[in-house]
């Protein structure tokens, strides 16, 4: 019932700048509704409050500006410190993974077992071109069955076993 | 000459625009350390992102917006008071209250103290709200700010500040109601207590 009242006037806009008619249908309201005159109440405090607190502001200190240059130069010298220690940082990583995997490869070239590189070597010395691969595919085409040889092969084996 | 990294051109812009920047963090903070540290941080972020200012606005109002943002961030990350009542105010603010409740009464009291007493009472008040509800209160019922001005300055539309604003000064004026009625209560078991003497 409240909310049908005056209080949506009051939020609509800032309490100064409700209109001479909008703060007569206000006053005339709350001469009958208790809620409604408590609301307004608040609303005009509220409003002052506000005013007062908007105007406390602070001016800058004499040193700010000193204050400012200083607290800049402190984060750009930590800033170039920072990314100093980044590259460095990096480096030695990438130095580190670089002598690790020099040592891996060692291992594996001098400590492997001697049978897996001999299959290793045989594997990879094995003749295979470009057109040794087309002929053995031809061969193994060649080796294949047709589909004349095949029915042959089955009528073959169903005389044998009617004889 | 500033983009360039010349600190004398930086420290022209801190000198020239720091009552700007001080009157933007005074909406936010009510003690002075607060204020200068987010000014001070204001500038800092200014100089580390003086690339993006493309010089199609002005440059106090490319600051007033890093201000805003800044401070607006500072209050997102502090703690917010859930509710006042009215066992939380100090002794001055109950009177302000009460005086006001009594009306006449707060003539008498010297301007410059009622004012900081009000102001101390609207912080704390300011201080239960969302940030944004805030800085949309203060702006535009304090400031008396456009509307336009405050969406410039956020980045928010405008129908947002309007909704804002809106839903601002009702907990704001539910939170006085509420203080109100326990200054009533408490003026009125005085005043009885005083009658039984």
């Amino acid at each position: 019932m409240r909310d049908e009242h005056i209080i949506d006037i009051l939020e609509s806009a800032p309490f100064a700048a409700l209109s001479a008619a909008e703060m007569e249908r206000i006053r005339e309201h709350t001469r009958a509704c208790a809620d409604c005159e408590r609301a307004y109440e608040a609303a005009r405090l509220a409003s002052v409050l506000i005013g007062e607190r908007a105007a406390a502001t602070f001016e800058p200190p004499p040193f700010f500006q000193t204050r400012v240059m200083a607290a800049w130069r402190e984060r750009q010298a930590a800033s170039q410190q920072w990314t100093f220690s980044r590259v460095w940082k990096a480096t030695g990583a990438l130095v580190a993974s670089m002598a690790a995997s020099v040592v891996l490869l060692a291992s594996v070239t001098f400590f492997a077992p001697a049978n897996t590189l001999q299959t290793d070597t045989a594997f990879v010395s094995y003749p295979y071109s470009t057109d040794e691969a087309i002929i053995a595919q031809d061969l193994q085409f060649e080796d294949e069955m047709t589909y004349g040889d095949v029915l042959t092969t089955i009528y073959e084996s169903t005389e044998e076993a009617a004889r | 000459m500033a983009r360039g990294g010349d600190e004398s051109a930086f420290a022209e812009i801190v000198r020239r625009y720091s009552p700007r920047v001080f009157r933007v963090a005074s909406r936010f903070f009510r003690r002075r350390a607060e204020v200068e540290e987010a000014s001070q941080e204001v500038f800092l972020k200014a100089f580390t992102q003086l690339d993006s200012y493309e010089g199609r606005g002005s440059l106090e109002g490319w600051l007033t917006r890093i201000a805003t943002n800044t401070c607006l961030n500072m209050l997102r990350s502090a703690k917010r008071r859930p509710e006042l009542t009215t066992s939380d105010l100090s002794e001055d603010q109950s009177t302000w209250l009460e005086s006001h409740l009594a009306g006449a009464a707060i003539e008498r009291q010297r301007e410059a103290e009622r004012g900081e007493v009000a102001a101390d009472l609207a912080e704390r008040l300011l201080e239960t709200l969302s940030p944004d509800d805030r800085l949309v209160l203060t702006l535009v019922d304090g400031e008396e700010v456009s509307i336009k001005e405050v969406a410039e300055s956020t980045g928010w539309s405008e129908s947002k500040v309007k909704v804002r604003a809106f839903r601002a000064r009702r907990r704001m004026r539910e939170g006085l109601e509420k203080l109100l009625g326990g200054a009533r209560t408490t003026r009125a078991e005085s005043a009885k207590s005083a009658g039984e003497r």
